[in-house]
C-alpha cells in the first residue's frame, strides 16, 4: 500500500515534468511566440476589418467574434445543453416553493454586512464583463456566472427567504431565464425576418452585411464598436445564465420542510 | 539560450501544476469532505493560474466563477444535506 502511494505520486510528478518539458521545448511551443500560425493570422485579419466588412465581425475581441459570429450555431447548441440540464433540475423539483419562517434568518450580522459590501461589487464586475464582452476578454456566460456567484452569496448569507421577500420568486427566476433564451432566438433570426418582410436575402446568425445580403446589425454605438449581434447575444446570455443558475442554486438550497411537500406528499402520483 | 525572464511564465505554470497535484492528492485522501472541497478549490485556483499563463483570459474568466465559486458551493450544499465525514 505504501509503495503504491509513492509510485502514484512519483508518476504524477513525472507527468507534470513531461508536460512542462513539452510546453517549453516541443508540442505547444514557447509561450507568446512572435510568429503567429496561419489560422491565428486569418482570425486576426477578419475579426475587426472595416475595409472588408463582408468577411468581418467588427469586434475587437477575437474570442467573442469566433464564439458568437464565426461559429454561432455551435455556441447556441452549447447554451441549450446547459439549459436543458437546468430543465431537468426544475422537473425534479416541480411544485416546490420557498416557505417563509422555516428556519433561521440567515447567517450572523458580520457575514451579512460583508456580503452587503461585496455582492454589489461582484454584480458590477460581472455586468461589465458581460456588457464589454465584445471589447475585452469576457462574455455572456462569464459575466452571468460572476453575477450568479453574488446571487448565491446573497442566498446563503440572507437565506433564500430573502429572495422571496424581494419578490424574486422561483417562477420569476424561471421567467428571467426564459426571457434571456427567447432574446437569443429573437436576435439570431432578426435579420432573416427583416429580409423576408422587406425582400432580399439574409442568414440566421448574420452579423454584418454579407455577400448577397445588405442587411446588418448596428456596428457602432456612438463612438464605440458595438459589434452587432455579439453585444445582444452577450446581454441575453448573461440574463439567461443569471436566471437559470440562480434558480438551480435556490432549488438545491431548499429546506427539508419544503421538500417534504413534494417528495412525501404523494399528491403528484 | 532562453533568458530567465522568458522562462518565468513556464516556471510559474510548473509550480502551479505541482501545487495542484498535491492539492488533488490531499483532496482524494481527506476524510472530512468539507476540507476536501477546499483542497479541490485550491487545485482549481492553480488551474486558473495555468490558463492565464497560457494566455487564455476568456477561459480564466469562465473557470474562476464556475470551479472556485459555484462548484464548491454546490458540493458544500450536498455535504450539508448528507454526511460530512467519510467512513
Amino acid at each position: 500500500m505504501r509503495l503504491s502511494d509513492i509510485a502514484i505520486g512519483v508518476s504524477m510528478a513525472m507527468l507534470a515534468l513531461l508536460l512542462s518539458y513539452l510546453i517549453v521545448y516541443g508540442g505547444l511551443g514557447p509561450i507568446a511566440t512572435l510568429n503567429l500560425r496561419p489560422l491565428a493570422v486569418s482570425f486576426l485579419n477578419y475579426t475587426y476589418n472595416p475595409w472588408k466588412i463582408v468577411y468581418s465581425a467588427m469586434s475587437p475581441e477575437a474570442v467573442t467574434a469566433i464564439v458568437w459570429d464565426f461559429r454561432g450555431l455551435d455556441t447556441y447548441f452549447e447554451t441549450s445543453v446547459l439549459f436543458i440540464a437546468i430543465v431537468g433540475l426544475i422537473a425534479l423539483f416541480r411544485g416546490a416553493n420557498v416557505v417563509q419562517g422555516v428556519s433561521s434568518k440567515g447567517l450572523s450580522i458580520i457575514v451579512k454586512t460583508s456580503t452587503k459590501l461585496v455582492a454589489p461589487l461582484i454584480l458590477v464586475a460581472g455586468a461589465s464583463l458581460a456588457f464589454h464582452g465584445h471589447l475585452s476578454p469576457g462574455g455572456g456566460f462569464q459575466g452571468g456566472s460572476f453575477m450568479t456567484v453574488a446571487m448565491t452569496l446573497l442566498a446563503i448569507a440572507f437565506s433564500i427567504e430573502f429572495f422571496q421577500q424581494k419578490k424574486l420568486t422561483l417562477n420569476r427566476l424561471l421567467a428571467i431565464r426564459c426571457i434571456g433564451l427567447l432574446a437569443i432566438v429573437v436576435v439570431s433570426v432578426y435579420l432573416l425576418v427583416k429580409a423576408v418582410l422587406l425582400g432580399g436575402y439574409a442568414y440566421i446568425f448574420q452579423n454584418m452585411p454579407r455577400i448577397n445580403s445588405q442587411y446588418s446589425m448596428p456596428s457602432w454605438f456612438l463612438d464605440r464598436p458595438l459589434a452587432g449581434i455579439l453585444f445582444f447575444f452577450n446581454l441575453s446570455e448573461s440574463i439567461a445564465v443569471i436566471g437559470g443558475l440562480t434558480l438551480g442554486v435556490v432549488l438545491l438550497l431548499l429546506r427539508e420542510e419544503e421538500l417534504k411537500a413534494i417528495i412525501g406528499g404523494g399528491e403528484h402520483e | 539560450m532562453i533568458v530567465v525572464s522568458e522562462m518565468l511564465p513556464v516556471i510559474m505554470a510548473f509550480v502551479a501544476a505541482l501545487i495542484s497535484i498535491v492539492a488533488t492528492w490531499l483532496a482524494v485522501q481527506e476524510r472530512d469532505m468539507l476540507i476536501a472541497t477546499l483542497f479541490s478549490a485550491l487545485q482549481s485556483t492553480c488551474y486558473a493560474l495555468i490558463y492565464y499563463l497560457l494566455m487564455a483570459p476568456d477561459i480564466v474568466l469562465v473557470y474562476l466563477p464556475v470551479s472556485v465559486g459555484i462548484l464548491p458551493l454546490i458540493t458544500i450544499i450536498l455535504i450539508k444535506k448528507t454526511e460530512r465525514y467519510e467512513e
